[in-house]
């Protein structure tokens, strides 16, 4: 008697969920989990990404300078002065992060959620970099890095209280020379009392100081003969909020092991629990503005 | 579908004086535009002068047209309404010497 081929529900239902994942054109370049958090294409607004902001009390001189420099992400066509506008993977339309002209400035947009259970979630993004085409060359080191990180704190009742902010940025060039590595970060500045009321704190996590390189993180990526030609690159990152790690990363065909990589870790605040924030982050070499343009992002989870 | 609207933050808490501009931004999804720019502190000297300005590629810039006087005094308000630019906006500031403003400077975008 033949044995039964019968397809369990379970797998009837994830062989559906690929099905039509792979049938839709917006979805079908992701790999997501089975639940879908967020989806950016950036042609209807900017779907929730933000300028981060820094802490303040009575009055803005009070920010930390690396948020001071901080402005609004923008809607772009990457638009060129010498060929016009590119345009994104499947509409018109980007995310543009961009820097001030001066070496080292950076700008970070931000997606601010919470989670309601701690599992695996993953962000892709489907990105690429340049800078502002002032000069009639190829300029491949004048962006000094391009990255994102999330921003996490446990659940109010959760027994770890801990802060967990992953960081990886792919840090292009530094000082004039083209380096491209992956690198993640352990530590973040100081906690600095904001005011005088003793209720606000900042740190700039994403000073200069304290990246380290990711083992085995070299990887060059496309990045075409002039300033005004771009390619998207794909990036998956999956972190678990139940052990607070991260599992995998891939940058186009490029998985890397992440057993050395660890997150910034502080102990959780007091007004931040099941925090989910998502940041992406663009910092320039030189005296020139860096643009990091995002097509898409698209953040899921297995809940 | 509700037509896309957006505040940005053009410059927050710039001290502005002689020859000044804000960052480029780009707009062209927009139909119309409006900048408000704040004196988060009291100006010193002369109110300068502002300048809606437009480009073709975010790098050279030409005036638009509208102009307005700096405010004269804390949480003065200025604005400027936009309604044909193309994609790139900012605006550009002139001030005597020893004169200055620091602003906050806010872009609202309706398609």
């Amino acid at each position: 008697m033949a044995t039964s081929t019968f397809p369990t529900a379970a797998e009837m239902t994830e062989a559906m969920r690929l099905a039509m994942l792979r049938a839709d054109p917006a979805l079908s370049r992701f790999d997501p989990l089975p639940r879908i958090v967020s989806f950016d294409d950036f042609a209807r607004g900017h779907c929730g990404w933000s300028q981060l902001v820094g802490n303040y009390e009575d009055t803005l001189d009070s920010m930390l300078p690396g948020y001071a420099q901080h402005s609004s992400a923008m809607l772009s066509t990457l638009g060129h002065w010498d060929a016009g506008s590119h345009g994104g993977m499947d509409s018109s339309y980007a995310l543009k992060i961009a820097t001030k002209p001066k070496p080292g400035a950076q700008n970070v947009a931000i997606k601010r959620h919470t989670f309601r259970a701690r599992g695996p979630i993953r962000f892709e993004v489907f990105f690429t970099f340049k800078p502002e085409a002032t000069e009639l060359k190829l300029s491949e080191t004048d962006v000094r890095s391009v990255g994102f990180l999330f921003d996490l704190q446990c659940g109010d009742r959760d027994g770890d209280g801990e802060r967990v902010m992953p960081h990886l940025r792919f840090l292009n060039a530094e000082n004039g020379r083209h380096i491209q590595k992956w690198q993640y970060k352990r530590e973040t500045t100081a906690l600095k009392p904001i005011g005088n009321e003793e209720k606000t704190v900042s740190h700039y996590h994403l000073a200069p100081e304290g990246w380290l390189d990711l083992p085995g993180g070299d990887q060059r990526l496309c990045y075409n003969e002039i300033p005004t030609k771009v390619n998207w690159s794909y990036l998956r990152f999956d972190f678990d909020l139940a052990t607070m790690k991260a599992t995998d990363f891939q940058c186009n065909d490029r998985r890397f092991d992440l057993s050395g990589f660890d997150s910034i870790r502080i102990p959780a605040m007091k007004n931040l629990w099941c925090m989910l924030n998502f940041c992406m982050f663009a910092e320039t070499d030189a005296a020139k503005r860096a643009f990091l343009y995002v097509d898409s992002v698209c953040i899921s989870g297995d809940f | 579908m509700l037509p896309e609207n957006i505040t940005a933050i053009i410059a927050r808490n710039e001290r502005w004086s002689g020859e000044a501009a804000s960052e480029p931004y780009e707009a062209g999804w927009a139909r119309e535009a409006v900048f408000f720019l704040r004196a988060l502190k009291a100006p010193i000297g002369r109110p300068g002068k502002a300048f809606v300005e437009i480009s073709p590629d975010g790098m050279r810039w030409v005036r638009e047209g509208t102009e307005f006087d700096m405010p004269s005094e804390i949480d003065g308000l200025a604005a400027a309404r936009i309604a044909h630019f193309g994609n790139w906006l900012r605006v550009a500031a002139r001030f005597e010497d020893g004169a200055e403003c620091t602003v906050l400077l806010t872009l609202h975008l309706k398609a």
